[in-house]
């Protein structure tokens, strides 16, 4: 109960909706409580106007007789509005109405007894006077019937009413639903404008929100701009300290030195290879996260794998882990080459770094219905499911791995993969007993090119070679 | 060989100034570019070695007032721009090479000599990758020590390896590259060849990349 009163409560749509179906019913029961008493009102008027006639019929001739035919009336067992005629003055026992005979000529009610009367008295003759009178109980039931006659209508158009507004009011907050569905399907780093003109249907109410917002949106669209730019500008500023040291390091390198100082050398020498390696990383990063001003393009995987490995091979080498490709791989997928090259050279990276020496590495292609997945798998130790979410944090490194990566490969791949709207997936490799990690980057689907590769592409052939 | 080096940076100027000087290259070293434009009019160098964030003129600008006066002298870009747009106008404006900062000297090195020889125009010069060497011209392979002639299929596919060390080559490609057009390809030939080449060069020789191809592996 609690969850729908703050529905209602923070729902424009739902509050309106209630409010005017709360006044829709108010002034429906006053419009029913008035035209109740109005036509209750005119019925006695009428009723009265109806004595008055009928006492207009009595004269001094008649009124003997029907003042006779009056006295069997009795009211407790005939239901109808009896209108009883009786003279005044001679006492009689069995008179139905007993009447002072001073009461003056006119109409009024009168309690006899235990009942209540609506009387006329005329003056016939001279002494001869006469008192037409109703009981007020059955000219009330009249009045009533006829009142509650007039209520009808408003009991069965109140509630149609509320539902005609419920209607109207959502047909018109419906530019705002769609509107929300809109921006609630926008990628998270769209911080582009929300389209004000774009709907005729919107209300103007709404549009100097939409401009604010805008604003807001683009100032904060200039401070994450200008955040990323930092990171770059910083990494880039670091390249030249760094190249300096990297040189002055190169040289020291083939000068003589004792065996201590080339121990330290060499310590000294890995910890400049690492800072080397997480400036670029952080430039990757930050180009990841801007684009790198190529438009999207279709990329060959055969070519891009090929890259990737004439890059990683010494490193792979130096580990003793056999890298390799499986299965067909000529296949475009929808990613420039720079992009696909920076997603590879992480995954396998990634994969060398964290498989054990003599290990295993492959890299492969699927296609189902115009999708492509690339798959990189390792016999490495794998990532624990529950930190599986964890690893694309900037900076964050399994515990107890030993790797001394940058931290930032995975979070690199994730922010490429969000911007060419490919997805990223981490799960067991298909050796499952020796444990291993399965990547896969699913792209988004694609018609492939008409005419596929060109001779430099052309690794097609690359049947399993006896080595 | 004598060298223009054109850098602002006076920690980066100094060092590389030394490293060539170590590698026994003449060095002049200017830090802006107008000083860059008014050596390359008084001195005749084999190379420039030019930074492109400089003062008073632009790396940019300078590459493209020396190409317009006519001067082919081999240029080596190494600067710390890295998008890619940066790198296709500075070898679309006449650069021969690029390198990026941070870089090693023996790289800088090499790429210098490779510019230089091109535009020498020495035709195919020795081919190495720091265990092999392939002299194209007599067909000789060496390794080791051992040196030996090879026939001229196994000569074909080593070169098409060693053009590039580290470059995976598939069986398609090293097949175009051992047949002519109008012969008849053999299933096997590569590993044929391949095997041959190892058992006279070393069987580390060749190494095969599981799925996609072959490759001599780089600086050794």
């Amino acid at each position: 109960m609690d969850g729908i009163e703050r529905r209602v409560g923070q729902s424009l749509q739902l509050r309106l909706s209630m409010w005017l179906a709360i006044a829709v019913l108010l002034s429906a029961v006053a419009a029913g409580i008035f035209s109740f008493k109005a036509a209750f009102h005119e019925a006695n008027e009428i009723q009265d106007q109806q004595l008055k006639e009928v006492a207009t019929l009595v004269t001094a001739e008649n009124v003997d007789s029907m003042a006779a035919g009056s006295v069997h009336y009795v009211p407790e067992f005939e239901p109808e509005a009896k209108v009883v005629v009786q003279k005044l003055g001679n006492v009689n026992t069995q008179r139905l109405l007993d009447l002072p005979p001073t009461l003056p000529d006119g109409m009024r009610t009168l309690t006899l007894g235990n009942r209540e009367w609506r009387v006329v008295v005329r003056t016939l003759a001279p002494g001869i006077r006469v008192a037409v009178g109703q009981q007020t109980s059955d000219r009330n039931e009249i009045a009533r019937n006829s009142a509650v006659a007039t209520l009808i209508p408003f009991l069965v158009l109140a509630p149609v009413l509320v539902g005609v507004v419920f209607l109207l009011v959502r047909h018109m907050f419906k530019p705002l639903a769609r509107l929300a569905a809109e921006l609630d399907v926008r990628p998270d780093h769209d911080l582009s404008e929300i389209r004000v003109t774009g709907d005729p249907q919107l209300p103007a109410e709404i549009v100097p929100f939409l401009v604010a917002n805008n604003r807001m949106l683009a100032r904060v669209d200039q401070s994450v701009a200008l955040q990323r730019r930092f990171i770059a500008d910083a990494a880039h500023e670091l390249r030249s300290p760094l190249t300096v040291l990297l040189l002055q390091a190169e040289r020291l390198d083939v000068s003589e030195m004792s065996t201590q100082a080339r121990e330290r050398f060499t310590a000294l020498s890995n910890g400049l290879t690492r800072t080397r390696a997480l400036v670029e990383q952080l430039l990757t990063l930050a180009h990841a996260q801007e684009g790198n001003g190529i438009e999207a393009d279709l990329s060959p995987v055969a070519l891009a794998f090929r890259r990737v490995l004439e890059d990683l091979i010494p490193l792979a080498q130096a580990r003793q882990i056999d890298i390799g490709v499986t299965g067909d791989s000529d296949i475009w997928v929808p990613a420039n080459e720079a992009d696909l090259g920076a997603v590879l050279k992480n995954l396998v990276d990634n994969a060398i770094r964290y498989t054990p020496a003599g290990g295993r590495v492959d890299l492969s292609v699927h296609t189902n219905n115009n999708q492509t997945s690339i798959v990189v798998e390792d016999t490495g130790p794998g990532i624990p499911v529950d930190e599986r979410a964890r690893v694309f944090d900037r900076f964050y490194r399994v515990l107890g791995s030993g790797q001394s990566g940058s931290g930032l490969g995975l979070s690199i791949v994730q922010t490429i993969a969000t911007r060419i709207g490919a997805s990223l997936t981490l799960g067991d490799a298909a050796w499952n007993e020796q444990g291993g990690l399965r990547v896969t980057v699913t792209f988004p689907r694609i018609d492939q090119p008409a005419e596929l590769v060109d001779s430099t592409y052309n690794c097609r052939k690359s049947r399993e070679p006896v080595a | 060989m004598r060298v223009l080096l054109v850098e602002d940076d006076w920690m980066i100027g100094e060092v590389v100034r030394d490293a060539l000087k170590d590698a026994s290259c003449g060095v002049d070293w200017v830090r802006d570019g107008q000083q860059a434009l008014s050596a390359v009019k008084v001195h005749s160098y084999e190379a420039i070695l030019l930074d492109l964030g400089l003062p008073k003129v632009d790396g940019m600008s300078v590459l493209c007032a020396i190409r317009a006066s006519n001067n082919a002298i081999p240029i080596l870009i190494i600067t710390a721009r890295d998008a890619v747009v940066d790198r296709i106008r500075g070898l679309d404006s006449g650069a021969d090479d690029y390198v990026l900062k941070p870089f090693e000297m023996s790289e800088v090195l090499a790429r210098l000599r490779a510019i230089v020889r091109r535009r020498a125009g020495v035709a195919a010069p020795v081919l190495t990758n720091g265990t092999i060497s392939l002299d194209p011209a007599t067909h000789e392979a060496s390794s080791l020590g051992i040196s030996l002639r090879l026939s001229g299929r196994e000569f074909a596919l080593l070169q098409a390896l060693m053009i590039r060390p580290g470059a995976i080559l598939s069986r398609t490609e090293l097949e175009d590259r051992i047949y002519g057009w109008n012969e008849e390809v053999e299933s096997n030939a590569v590993e044929f060849l391949i095997h041959s080449l190892r058992r006279k060069l070393g069987s580390e020789t060749i190494k095969n990349v599981r799925g996609v191809g072959w490759m001599v592996s780089k600086g050794g």
